[in-house]
């Protein structure tokens, strides 16, 4: 609630208008901008009650509360860390049919344009989507081939993901409802954070990002999966870490079994990556994820 | 190259590993230490009298790594272990990252310098580039406009679709039939700037290649735009911030990274041009003041230590007036200072107006 009674709620009153007054103006000459460009036109138009990206970024997001729109609407350009790779064939209508199986292994670049992301077309003959939260990661599962001996399709954020890989996630989620969706990701608390960002969504993207909520499953790594990685690959959790765990406990999302991997997380005070798996050699990663799916081993 | 071994193909690589193996096996049999000898590279130091040696190509001194002293031997156990995985990549023919060799057994490297260490030395000893160790990056650079070439078998048609960003190739060797009708070939340190030229449609209205590293670039981002320069002989001009870091990233296109300076030769970029955001565009293009930031103490630290560059006082010394200019003023500024008053002003005028009329540097 924003009322003019107090004088930090005043200031961040007149934020909001400033911002929809600056996205007006862009979107009346056709343009769109980048959040930093954003930032430095309201830096330059209204330095009293502009002083940082950040804060930036936080009045757009209650815009986008306020008028129920997507950023992209308001005529801000997103960048997009997302790739693809697999058993996906992508058409823009009116152009080639890109093929995400015989692609280099960093895979199809995910455009930030949203508008021409909803305009995709998809063919797959995959069985599962596959999210992976590192890129390194993504880049030698596609090297492997994995989505040639398990028929998937995989797609990396390289981290948290943005509203594009989101977005497109949940049109292939629409488009193959069958498909399940599991996640790949590190055994820490960030990990489980990213997995419920493409689960849930997340409060710091804004009210917009609860629309691309997905049914995403946990495939690894887990608790269980402890017992296959050396004592050395296990790290100390960092006070960041332990700061990500608590918010994600406050949360009135997360439900068993997620709250008990969490648990024993912090219980034990360490993390692991999946990189650890590696010392059973580099092929190991394909044999456990595939093991896994064929237990149908996720949670 | 003078000092490189021309032989770069696997096969070449796994029959040095045998041979370096078997010399320290034949040392330990006849009960000698055994000790490895290497070259010590270096692209520049603080020598400001241009008379220093510093140079891409040949090594400068030598650094012996031997049994006999106790500290080594970590460093001589480490570097056997990161070569059998090595041998063992090129065996297979599979490809890693350093990263993921320092999980092949963390128990003993302990961090990744330990590892990244061990990898250049082993580039050194075997005189050739980490690429041909099968050890790659995961590619992080981006590409786009009026270009055309085949990796590895797979077609990437960038002119298709030229304000398209495509992944920069990880392994610049598999590139073949690179075709481009572009004009020239400009660098952005950042990717919001790579956006912002690609919603403007920079490339289809200006007939060129965008490339970025996001950031300080990956070797093969730079690996890359040394290919593409060489291959098309186009002109290439760098748009970074006018802050430290932007022109810590330009030396490092330019110059090389001291961290990969045995291999700076295969990676620099001599005709690589300056086309802004100098320090002195400020005045010229008449920023507002709210845009500027002041240097911090680091900021100040770190614009000293590049002065002091010897290649810089060599090779580029309007850069360094620049560099000067940006530190006597004390301030500095981002690219997007430039879009304040009007979005296009950027692709629409500085960059185009610049490269005709020959301001840069």
């Amino acid at each position: 609630m924003r009322s003019l009674t107090r004088a930090n709620d005043a200031k961040a009153f007149i934020r909001v208008w400033k911002v929809m007054e600056m996205c007006f103006r862009v979107l009346h000459h056709g343009k769109l901008v980048t959040q930093r460009e954003l930032f430095y036109k309201l830096l330059s138009d209204s330095p009293e009650f502009f002083t940082s990206q950040c804060q930036v970024n936080r009045t757009v997001q209650d815009v986008v509360a306020l008028l129920r729109c997507t950023r992209r609407s308001l005529g801000i350009m997103a960048s997009s860390r997302g790739a693809i790779i697999g058993r996906l064939l992508l058409q823009e209508p009116g152009e080639e049919i890109i093929d995400c199986s015989v692609l280099g292994q960093a895979g199809h670049v995910i455009t930030g344009d949203l508008n021409l992301l909803s305009k995709l077309v998809f063919r797959s003959d995959a069985r599962f989507i596959i999210i992976v939260e590192k890129d390194a990661i993504f880049q030698r599962l596609a090297e492997d081939g994995l989505f040639n001996q398990i028929p998937c399709i995989l797609i990396t954020a390289k981290g948290y993901p943005d509203i594009a890989t989101r977005f497109i996630l949940h049109r292939l989620n629409q488009n193959f409802p069958d498909l399940p969706v599991l996640a790949l990701v590190d055994w820490n608390p960030a990990g489980l954070a990213i997995l419920c960002t493409y689960k849930f969504g997340s409060t710091t993207m804004g009210l917009e990002s609860y629309r691309y909520a997905c049914n995403v499953k946990w495939l690894g790594l887990r608790g269980d999966d402890l017992q296959l990685v050396p004592q050395h690959s296990l790290v100390q959790l960092k006070p960041r870490d332990l700061q990500i765990a608590k918010s994600l406990m406050s949360s009135k999302l997360l439900q068993e079994p997620y709250a008990a991997e969490l648990t024993m997380m912090v219980e034990m005070g360490h993390k692991v990556e999946i990189e650890a798996l590696y010392c059973h050699g580099f092929d190991f990663l394909g044999k456990y994820i595939a093991g896994k799916i064929v237990q149908s081993d996720y949670i | 190259m003078v000092g490189r071994s021309s032989s770069s193909n696997p096969s070449d690589v796994l029959r040095q590993i045998k041979g370096f193996v078997l010399l320290l096996i034949q040392d330990i049999s006849r009960n000698r230490a055994p000790s490895v000898a290497l070259d010590r590279f270096r692209i520049y130091c603080s020598d400001p009298s241009g008379n220093c040696i510093c140079n891409y190509d040949l090594p400068i001194g030598k650094e012996i790594i031997s049994l006999e002293k106790e500290s080594h031997a970590y460093r001589l156990d480490v570097l056997l272990r990161v070569l059998q995985i090595i041998q063992q990549l090129l065996q297979e023919k599979r490809h890693a990252s350093k990263r993921d060799i320092y999980y092949m057994h963390p128990s003993v490297f302990l961090e990744q310098a330990v590892v990244d260490r061990a990898i250049n030395d082993i580039c050194i000893l075997l005189k050739c580039s980490r690429h041909h160790l099968n050890v790659v990056p995961v590619g992080k650079g981006l590409v786009m406009g009026w270009l055309r070439f085949v990796e590895a078998g797979r077609k990437s048609c960038c002119i298709r679709s030229p304000d398209t960003a495509y992944p920069v190739p990880v392994n610049s060797e598999d590139i073949k039939d690179i075709a481009s009708v572009a004009k020239y070939v400009l660098v952005v340190e950042k990717e919001t700037v790579f956006q912002r030229l690609a919603n403007d449609q920079f490339c289809e209205r200006n007939h060129c290649i965008v490339i970025t590293g996001r950031g300080y670039p990956d070797v093969p981002t730079r690996r890359f735009l040394r290919h593409l320069v060489e291959q098309l002989h186009l002109p290439v001009y760098c748009l970074v911030d006018s802050d430290p870091y932007g022109f810590d990233i330009l030396t490092t296109y330019r110059f090389g990274s001291m961290q990969m300076a045995y291999d700076a030769m295969l990676m620099h970029v001599p005709e690589l041009r300056w086309l802004g955001v100098f320090p002195s565009d400020f005045e010229k293009y008449n920023l507002p003041d709210h845009c500027l930031l002041h240097l911090t103490s680091e900021d100040k630290k770190k614009v000293e230590a590049m002065l002091s560059r010897c290649y810089l006082h060599k090779e580029a010394p309007k850069w360094r007036l620049e560099l000067e200019i940006m530190l006597q003023k004390g301030v500095k500024f981002e690219i997007e200072a430039l879009s304040v008053n009007s979005l296009s002003f950027l692709s629409d005028w500085y960059i185009p107006s610049k490269i005709q009329n020959g301001y840069y540097i």
